[in-house]
């Protein structure tokens, strides 16, 4: 009996496992082979393996500016998003003051509009501020799109750290400010992980925003850049799956770097 | 070593009707260990807090060494303070924990190292120096909190409940370290406990509280002999002592159907007040023969613990229940009628209506 219900379950781990991979793997093939050899047949492996299709695409598919502008967008967005959610959820967590809960409440409450109802006045206020096409104005709106969530998040964390440990720093002298540092900070490694993986794998992937808010060839980020190579008669698919192979590359990393935390920051507190 | 001072110190929180703490005046000398005791929710650890400057102080004035701190910061008041949680960083090393006051304090790293050191060797820890606190067992936590107490070198320790997270012997020796501690550091110590064996054994005087005020202070064989009041009288000793309504007739105790020949002096203060309680330890009590000077009582529960039996009785011409505190070779069982004979020079009598003992009004 024992024996059947492992199989049954070796058996639905393995479908899972062929439903989410699948799609990978087929990309992974195809970004090593030509848009030539795809349409011929699409599910074959490759017979010649096309690595320079990388450095094809980085150099002269100009995907090297898309990765590095994804990548400042990100990188600046996940920062400023972490140090000032974690800052939020500490407050909102530890200090007791006049409307913290209709503070927290409001600020959480804006996850329920959709983008696309915000996009147009982001739109407005973007080109008045003169924020429109570029990355600067692209990161901000990330921030303020992210920040919620990730307050949430933090602040559940946050608010299980036991008092006392801050009460015990201030005896030992340290300020409000060095107690976040020093204290509330490390201790929420596992879940600043979590959100700093959440964070980077949605922005780096975001779409509808950029495509609004960005024009210029040379502040295209990764997802728009990899949407250039869909045309309207024509789509070069193996430059696509170049392309998105490039694009999962970092997000494959920072979640092999980050994801012991990512799971210990989704446990925490159930078990002892 | 420092004194501490508090004068008429109050705490109402926000949204509060009643004092959390109701004007508490206390005056802790140097090297004294005071112990602040009371069940839960009557203001000992807030009044704790007042002191470490956790919690700000709504009325009165606390002085440390002479000083008002009312408005001084936690982290300039020179106190170290135990949490009953530990409350020790949990991503740093015990010397790191160990020397983190220190760090803030300026101190230079030799200097540390070498405090680090010595509370290290004083308290067994160096074993342990470069472990994290999960890693650490209550006991061995405890120690480190205690150490980072100590590696301070303050003006005052204060302990909120520091053992009560420990198991039943781990907690008993303990006990005993923290009093070796006490005595070779010399150090004005102020503890917080609602646990009477604990004060019993540790203090140097005891502060005893109930809502929010203080009810009785004194050395602990002091408090335990002559409580102030029938709230102190019912809550030090296990079981505690035994309360009975009692009367006065010409020049006897009337206790239910039992005339007792009361000492000279406890009888011009029971006349004073209109009904009094009778007040007597269960150790006070002994069994006798029928005579003068005793009272009959029913036997409705016996405790046999081995060293002593603990008998509950109803008193014969009254509802009252009382406990005895019997030999262990007591042969009593349950539904014996036995004749008991009150130690009345260790009595206490009580005003009925106030609580109070009748020779402290």
């Amino acid at each position: 009996m024992q024996k059947w219900r492992q199989a049954l379950v070796v058996f639905m781990l393995s479908i899972y496992t062929a439903f989410a991979a699948g799609p990978f793997l087929w990309v992974a093939t195809m970004s090593l082979r030509t848009t030539t050899e795809i349409s011929r047949d699409h599910f074959r492996f490759p017979e010649t393996l096309h690595w320079e299709k990388f450095p094809d695409a980085w150099f002269n598919s100009n995907y090297g500016v898309y990765f590095t502008n994804s990548l400042i967008v990100v990188l600046s967005a996940v920062t400023v998003l972490t140090l000032v959610g974690a800052m939020a959820a500490h407050c909102f967590a530890r200090y007791r003051f006049r409307l913290n809960r209709v503070f927290y409440f409001i600020i959480f409450s804006t996850i329920i509009f959709p983008p696309q109802i915000t996009i147009i006045a982001l739109f407005q206020i973007l080109v008045q501020y003169g924020l429109f096409n570029s990355l600067v104005g692209l990161t901000l709106v990330y921030v303020a799109f992210q920040l919620p969530i990730t307050i949430y998040i933090l602040e559940s964390f946050f608010s299980r750290i036991p008092g006392d440990l801050f009460e015990a720093a201030r005896i030992d002298g340290y300020s409000e400010w060095s107690i976040f540092w020093r204290i509330a900070l490390p201790i929420a490694l596992p879940a600043l992980s979590t959100t700093i993986i959440l964070n980077t794998i949605l922005l780096w992937n975001e779409f509808l925003y950029a495509v609004v808010l960005i024009t210029d060839e040379d502040k295209r980020t990764l997802p728009l850049g990899i949407q250039r190579f869909m045309g309207d008669q024509m789509e070069d698919i193996g430059m696509i799956s170049t392309g998105l192979m490039i694009a999962i590359i970092p997000v494959v990393l920072i979640y092999a770097f980050f994801s012991e935390k990512l799971i210990q920051g989704m446990t925490a507190g159930a078990v002892k | 070593m420092a004194t501490v001072l508090l004068d008429q110190l109050c705490k109402r929180y926000e949204r509060s009707h009643d004092l959390a703490v109701d004007h508490v005046s206390l005056d802790v000398a140097h090297g004294e260990f005071m112990v602040l005791l009371g069940p839960s929710g009557c203001g000992k650890s807030t009044t704790l807090r007042m002191i470490a400057g956790l919690e700000a102080i709504s009325s009165g004035e606390l002085s440390i060494d002479g000083k008002v701190v009312n408005e001084v910061p936690a982290k300039d008041r020179d106190i170290a303070m135990v949490f009953q949680s530990y409350a020790l960083y949990p991503h740093m090393t015990v010397r790191d924990n160990l020397a983190f006051g220190l760090r803030r304090r300026g101190i230079d790293g030799a200097e540390i190292a070498r405090r680090v050191a010595d509370v290290g060797a004083m308290l067994g820890l160096q074993p342990l120096l470069e472990r994290k606190p999960y890693a650490l067992s209550g006991g061995q936590r405890q120690r480190v909190a205690l150490g980072r107490a100590i590696v301070r070198d303050p003006k005052v320790f204060l302990f909120d409940e520091p053992l009560s997270n420990l198991d039943a012997s781990l907690r008993v020796s303990t006990r005993g370290e923290l009093i070796k501690l006490h005595r070779r550091l010399g150090a004005t110590m102020i503890y917080v406990t609602h646990d009477q064996v604990e004060a019993m054994t540790m203090g140097s005087r005891i502060c005893i509280m109930d809502r929010g005020k203080v009810v009785q202070i004194g050395a602990p064989l002091e408090v335990y002999r002559r409580p102030a009041n029938v709230f102190v009288a019912g809550f030090l000793g296990n079981p505690p002592m035994n309360r009975i309504a009692a009367a006065i007739e010409g020049e006897r105790l009337v206790l239910g159907a039992a005339r007792l020949t009361l000492p000279v002096s406890l009888l011009a203060a029971a006349r004073a007040a209109p009904s009094i309680v009778f007040g007597i330890r269960p150790e006070d009590l002994a069994q006798a023969e029928p005579g003068a000077d005793t009272f009959a009582a029913e036997v409705t529960a016996v405790e046999p613990l081995g060293a002593e039996t603990i008998a509950t009785l109803r008193l014969d011409g009254s509802d009252s229940e009382l406990n005895a505190r019997l030999g262990r070779d007591a042969v009593v069982r349950v539904a014996d009628r036995i004749h008991l004979r009150p130690d009345l020079s260790r009595a206490r009598l009580f005003d009925a209506a106030s609580g109070l003992a009748l020779d402290e009004r």
